[in-house]
């Protein structure tokens, strides 16, 4: 997922950065030429149907600003405090309440896990047919013990999202570890590492870092999806929003729910992608 | 091993009765049978021979890394069981942590040891001066030539002062002159810090130009055809003829 290499090119002469300068300036160009006439495209599709078919790009800009500013109370789960927020906020809030531990907790146990499996091969061996049996199974068809056990709430939702961020980060660190190449470790022990732990924190991690960032990153999108897919079932969030706004016929507030999404998928991997980069600059 | 063992000969590394059998799908395959020669102090050994005499073979157990099926390398008298940092090792495809700068790669083995963080950074600044890369300390590997990454592979080998530099093949993946330069630098350390060196290689001309002895192995399973003394002044001209007499006689022997 490498879009913009150009950046990174310090070593360039002059000239060099003119023309990645002037290339840079031809793909923002037809990057806007692209959105405008997809924009136009919606529109003219849009205007002889009603909104609840497909609302136009104007409707679900209107909407969206409604929903951005109209007043709301987000009732801060296992608090019981009140925060005077906007809708927007408060869906957003909602989503982010089992968005964030879910990643966190399951994504970090992802990691943890892989690299136990990586390293260990009597772990590995002994672990692998289970995992080989749960790891194709769909976040969302946890839904029943997510329901049993927690109910449709933040901690279900969490729950479900946790599953799908653990499988996507395991894999990825197991991967990682795995690849280590034998003769790092070589050099390592001949350099006086004599126990594993020192050797997966001064060799294994780093070694491994790529994969277990790619993880992350992967899982932070995947786990919107989840989000989503998991408020459909009624917890509460954008996700629901979305489905609520369209049984409501409001199809425009769904689009503009749709948007948040995207935002702040855009927001969080850009995000990220600066932090890989900073803790990758070593990658050839 | 017999408990009771001791050293046979008198030497810095004593290779003693050295065989190693693999197991493989078609039954036990021999890599070395019988591999005897010993070391001294100081001294530059080379370890030469064709492909499939098992010259990496012996140079992962004389590290520590495999283990022989029979007999024992001894260092200083010790018997090697496993990997350390008295022997400090440089391998051909260089082995960089390539997540650590080069200041960071050659600090890496002192970072095991009971020293305060000035000391480290001390002691790996005098090796990257020694090896001729300061003003790279905080390039990463991947900045660095092939030749510039064998002198960080050497400068981090030397660091944490080791008894002895094993070296295999060190310089196979660089071009020619780059070689000759690296070969001039490795003399130099060499004097410069008094380690003994012992150094795989299958290039007889290289051999030459830095050993004081030569082991050749010959074989399938590998064995210690012969040991040559090369009784050449230092530096030494490819061009003389002792050299090509030499270059000759290792030649003849590894075939």
């Amino acid at each position: 997922m490498s879009i913009d290499t150009s950046t990174d090119s310090e070593s360039g002469l002059f000239a060099d950065k003119e023309l990645v300068a002037s290339g840079r300036r031809q793909r923002l160009l037809r990057g806007a030429a692209g959105s405008a006439v997809f924009l136009v495209v919606w529109q003219i599709a849009a205007m002889p149907v009603p909104t609840y078919l497909l609302p136009t790009p104007l409707e679900v800009a209107q909407a969206f600003a409604v929903e951005l500013t109209a007043p709301a109370v987000f009732t801060v789960p296992l608090l019981d405090a009140e925060i005077g927020l906007t809708r927007m906020l408060v869906n957003l809030s909602d989503s982010l309440y089992h968005y964030i531990p879910g990643l966190f907790v399951g994504g970090a146990a992802g990691i943890a896990f892989g690299i136990a499996l990586g390293w260990s091969e009597r772990l590995d061996d002994a672990i692998t047919p289970v995992q080989r049996v749960l790891r194709p199974i769909p976040p969302l068809a946890w839904i029943a013990f997510a329901i049993v056990w927690l109910g449709v709430n933040h901690q279900g939702a969490a729950f479900i999202v946790g599953i799908g961020a653990f499988w996507i980060n395991f894999y990825n660190a197991y991967a990682g570890v795995n690849g280590v190449p034998e003769s790092t470790k070589e050099v390592a022990a001949s350099l006086g590492v004599d126990d594993d732990l020192t050797m997966i924190r001064k060799v294994v991690i780093p070694r491994a870092s790529p994969e277990i960032m790619t993880g992350i990153r992967t899982s932070i999108g995947q786990s919107w999806m989840i989000v989503v897919a998991a408020e459909l079932f009624g917890a509460p969030g954008v996700g629901f929003q979305i489905i609520n706004a369209a049984q409501n016929l409001a199809l425009d507030v769904s689009v503009a729910y749709m948007f948040v999404i995207s935002i702040v998928f855009l927001i969080s991997d850009g995000i990220f992608q600066r932090v890989e980069s900073r803790v990758l600059v070593w990658r050839e | 091993m017999a408990r009771m063992s001791q050293q046979p000969t008198d030497g810095k590394i004593v290779v003693d009765g050295i065989d190693k059998r693999f197991r493989s799908e078609s039954g036990p395959v021999d890599a070395l049978r019988d591999v005897n020669f010993a070391v001294e102090e100081g001294e530059f050994v080379c370890i030469i021979g064709a492909s499939g005499a098992g010259k990496t073979t012996l140079f992962r157990i004389i590290a520590g890394l495999e283990a022989a099926s029979e007999g024992t390398v001894w260092l200083d008298g010790e018997p090697i069981e496993g990997p350390g940092t008295d022997r400090g090792m440089v391998f051909q495809e260089y082995g960089l942590f390539p997540w650590r700068t080069v200041l960071k790669n050659v600090t890496f083995g002192l970072e095991e040891r009971d020293l305060d963080k000035q000391a480290r950074l001390q002691r790996a600044r005098e090796m990257i001066d020694l090896v001729g890369l300061d003003g790279f300390e905080n390039s990463y590997p991947k900045e660095l030539s092939g030749g510039m990454k064998q002198r960080v592979g050497i400068a981090r080998a030397l660091a944490v002062d080791p008894e002895i530099l094993l070296m295999d093949e060190p310089f196979g993946s660089v071009d020619a002159q780059t070689k000759q330069r690296l070969h001039e630098e490795l003399l130099d350390i060499w004097s410069a810090t008094n380690k003994t060196v012992l150094f795989v290689t299958h290039d007889v001309d290289e051999a030459v130009t830095l050993a004081d002895r030569v082991v050749v192995l010959t074989g399938s399973p590998g064995s210690v055809h012969e040991v040559v003394d090369i009784e050449l002044d230092r530096p030494r001209s490819r061009t003389d003829d002792a050299f090509a007499d030499y270059e000759q006689q290792l030649r003849d022997a590894i075939e």
